[in-house]
């Protein structure tokens, strides 16, 4: 028996309602709001954050799926395994190239795990599609990113069939030079391409389980728009009840990370012996059917919000990485030898007296012994030591707010907040590590590590 | 027990450039400037000198590279010339280590000369060359002193008001003095209505990025009396660094700098102070951001821990007070341009002890100090002076 045996969402902390993207140009707003990314935040960020809390010892496989990588070479996985601090000695892969490859990445996981190959394997999707300004895109795309982790023990759900199909439809595509995406949308487009594909699977994953749609507890069918998906639903047979909120009203088309986020919410609503059904839709669709062995409840409700209060500065946020700069060049040979400290957040423990400290280190800041620390990975949680709002720090948003933590269990660290008011800083709140995109330098992107507010701590100077 | 350096040493020529933003001087001029007045004022030719120190931060566009710098611009060549940076604590640990040499017996007569031509730069404030490409990415100079600044007001309850009245007199002060940067008065309510910097320093709490030069020359002290009886004679040195940073390390409070306390308590014991309050004069003290200096009268036991802010209340620390600090204007209204910084402040304390400061002289002014503040706190340097 294969199956899931977890699963994680992230979604950005920033949202925009889509009256203020409309009324920026005086057009008709639809309802709701849609999250995005925080000026610091890609799809490689957004997926680690979803693989954290799945980046459990025996991962052997860590997939990462996404349309918007922030990379047309160089492994955003392997990055993130390093972020997560997994072993060295895992497989990882990177897919693109359609609004389904976070299922062909589901689907090539589940082929490792049944084959035998990998024990355990963690499949990530993310995306942070930028529509093009005044576009209908532009108020229908979400950011976010979602993980499942497969196995074969201690399964949340066991997968009962999968299927695929393939269909070079022509209704959505972005050249390897575009930055925006280009569709034909119309009604041709969703009958023949989306509606077309999504039952066809649908009707051959139940057909290939030997069930009936209206068997289906729970239907995490990705959408276009967040209504098609209703009358894929009724053709399949599943009653409405069952259908999957797509979160389009405030989360928005989140791509290439909406099918898993969908599954996740789906399996997190299950109850135990509910058939969960997931189709994906790009070039064709995968659709997987599950049985749930345990109730969900695993994901927390959203962390509190910020809306955008006016559209310039999301637009400016958004493009600001196309411009950004700042950071010279940077050694590759530095890098590769703090990848340890900068990536893996790794610091050194004194076994003289205790003393768990950061950066690695050779010498004991406290004791002074030298020679016998040992690498040991630091908390990614703590609390604000000290901190200041500066102004004079050339940064897309200002203030930045730059913090001193101490970290539970040790180790102190520098770095700056992320996704917080500066109002609401205050010297011993909560805070939690998280990998952001510092500047751009030479030519390549940064990622580093900046804290933010962490829900449900209590203060503690 | 190690020796001193107490009355080894004689300051016997003391030069400084107007300090400011010097448009229409270069690097080199500025050097000259100053390096000149100091032999005036010693009364020697250039060649005089066997050996010279240079302080320059950061070097730029070839200013204050190497000790090549100094040599060019004095045209000074075939003598032994060393370049000191050791953060904003470069001009005075230029001069501690042109008095150690001098104290060696290897040289009887040298040169310390400090310059910084930050407005040449193509960026504003000040660079932090050298650092670590990103980790540190957001950290600025007013940051660093306000995250301590911060953790400060927790501990002790204080706030913006009293880092005001810091600016309100230093301003006052160089409002007194015609080579000062800035020669304006200010209100607390001007300062504290001013834009934010970094919270909670807003514009006033920090000192500007200035162009400036400063020099002096210093002889074996038994030789003083041959360039004139205007010599200022060394009672105590002390230099202290710690952790460049401080900020990895969990056992660092933020409410004061163990340099600038290890560093006083070896000058004061060169010079036999025992407590300096009662024997200090006057004081020329690191007020790189208002908190920085409110922290020092604390960390130069001028009054114990987290009572700074009643030091300045008090008025303590004005030119009227027992213990005046900054009578220049500091680094606040006179400037800052870094390597330049510590040389001025042996400069002011020269020229305070000579009785010639004019509208801000201090009265019955005998013992000086000199303190300097580098990087995050991390190198202090503290020279006392004092007239015979």
């Amino acid at each position: 028996m294969i199956g899931i045996t977890n699963y994680a969402v992230y979604v950005p902390r920033r949202r925009i309602r889509r009256e203020t993207i409309a009324g920026a140009w005086g057009a008709k707003a639809s309802p709701g709001c849609k999250a995005v990314t925080n000026f610091d935040e890609d799809s490689l960020t957004m997926a680690q954050a979803a693989v954290w809390p799945l980046a459990q010892p025996g991962v052997e496989w860590l997939a990462f799926a996404s349309t918007t990588a922030p990379y047309w070479q160089r492994s955003a996985a392997s990055l993130i395994a390093a972020a997560c601090d997994l072993p060295a000695e895992i497989a990882t892969a990177d897919f693109s190239g359609s609004l389904r490859c976070g299922t062909s990445a589901l689907r090539a996981a589940f082929d490792g795990v049944g084959a035998g190959s990998v024990r355990s394997a963690v499949v990530t999707a993310a995306d942070c599609r930028d529509g093009a300004p005044e576009s209908a895109e532009e108020l229908l795309f979400g950011d976010a990113a979602a993980a499942v982790a497969l196995g074969r023990e201690q399964l949340l759900a066991e997968l009962v069939a999968s299927v695929s199909r393939s269909d070079d439809f022509p209704d959505e595509w972005r050249r390897d030079t575009d930055i925006h995406v280009r569709s034909f949308a119309s009604k041709y487009s969703l009958t023949r391409g989306y509606t077309e594909n999504i039952v066809a699977a649908g009707r051959a994953v139940l057909a290939k389980a030997g069930v009936k749609g209206e068997q289906v507890a729970r239907a995490a069918l990705v959408s276009p728009d967040g209504r098609a998906h209703l009358a894929v639903a009724k053709a399949l047979g599943i009653a409405a009840a069952a259908v999957e909120d797509v979160r389009v009203t405030d989360i928005g088309i989140t791509g290439a990370a909406m099918p898993l986020f969908l599954l996740a919410q789906a399996l997190d609503r299950a109850r135990p012996d509910d058939l969960v059904l997931a189709i994906s839709y790009g070039d064709g669709a995968d659709a997987f059917l599950f049985r749930a062995l345990a109730d969900g409840g695993r994901l927390r409700p959203d962390d509190g919000a910020t809306e955008f209060p006016r559209y310039p500065l999301y637009r400016k946020l958004r493009d600001w990485w196309r411009a950004a700069g700042g950071l010279t060049e940077i050694s590759n040979v530095l890098l590769r030898r703090e990848e340890h400290q900068n990536v893996r957040l790794h610091g050194s423990l004194c076994p003289q007296c205790g003393l768990l400290q950061f950066p690695i280190t050779k010498v004991c800041g406290s004791c002074h012994q030298h020679g016998a620390l040992t690498e040991t990975p630091l908390a990614r949680r703590g609390h604000l030591f000290t901190f200041t709002s500066d102004f004079l720090y050339d940064a897309p948003v200002q203030p930045t707010v730059m913090a001193v933590v101490d970290l539970d269990g040790g180790g102190r660290f520098l770095c700056q907040m992320t996704d917080v008011d500066q109002a609401a800083v205050e010297i011993g709140m909560p805070v939690e590590l998280v990998l952001r995109r510092m500047r751009e330098g030479a030519g390549d992107h940064y990622y580093y590590w900046k804290c933010r507010p962490a829900p449900g701590g209590a203060n503690h100077a | 027990m190690p020796e001193s350096i107490k009355d080894k040493i004689a300051i016997i020529g003391a030069g400084c450039t107007k300090f400011g933003d010097i448009f229409d001087q270069s690097y080199e001029d500025l050097l000259a400037e100053a390096a000149f007045a100091a032999f005036a004022d010693a009364r020697i030719e250039p060649d005089r000198v066997e050996a010279a120190w240079l302080g320059t931060f950061s070097p730029y566009a070839g200013n204050g590279k190497a000790s090549v710098s100094l040599a060019d611009a004095l045209r000074l060549y075939g003598k032994p010339l060393t370049r000191v940076e050791n953060y904003c604590a470069t001009g005075t640990d230029a001069f501690r280590n042109a008095a150690m040499a001098v104290a060696s017996g290897v040289y009887d007569v040298a040169l310390v000369a400090g310059a910084e031509k930050l407005k040449d730069r193509p960026v504003r404030g000040i660079a932090w060359e050298g650092g670590h490409p990103y980790q540190h990415d957001g950290l600025t100079a007013p940051g660093v002193f306000a995250l301590a600044a911060n953790r400060y007001f927790y501990r002790y309850g204080a706030d913006r008001t009293a880092l005001a009245k810091v600016s309100v007199k230093n301003h006052h002060n160089g409002a007194l003095n015609p080579k000062a940067h800035f020669q304006m008065e200010v209100s607390e309510e001007q300062v504290l209505k001013a834009p934010i910097v970094a919270w909670p320093f807003g514009l006033f709490d920090c000192c500007p990025t200035t162009d400036g030069a400063a020099a002096v020359v210093i002889c074996r002290a038994d030789m003083a009396r041959q360039f004139g009886a205007n010599y200022v004679l060394v009672k105590g040195l002390g230099l202290a660094v710690t952790s460049g940073r401080p900020w990895y390390d969990a056992a660092y409070d933020y409410v004061g700098f163990a340099a600038t306390r290890a560093a006083s308590e070896e000058a004061y014991r060169m010079a036999g102070i025992r407590n300096p309050v009662g024997e200090i004069d006057l004081a020329e003290v690191h007020d790189c951001f208002t908190w920085t200096e409110i922290c020092n009268y604390e960390d130069l036991g001028f009054c114990p821990k987290g009572e700074g802010t009643h030091f300045i209340g008090e008025g303590r620390s004005a030119l009227s007070g027992d213990l005046p600090v900054n009578p220049s204007g500091g680094l606040k209204s006179f400037g800052h341009p870094i390597g330049a910084s510590g040389v001025r402040m042996i400069y002011e304390i020269v020229t305070q002890l000579r009785g010639a400061a004019g509208a801000r002289q201090v009265r019955d002014a005998e013992l000086g100090l000199v303190h300097n503040l580098g990087g995050p706190g991390a190198v202090a340097c503290v020279i006392v002076l004092g007239r015979s």
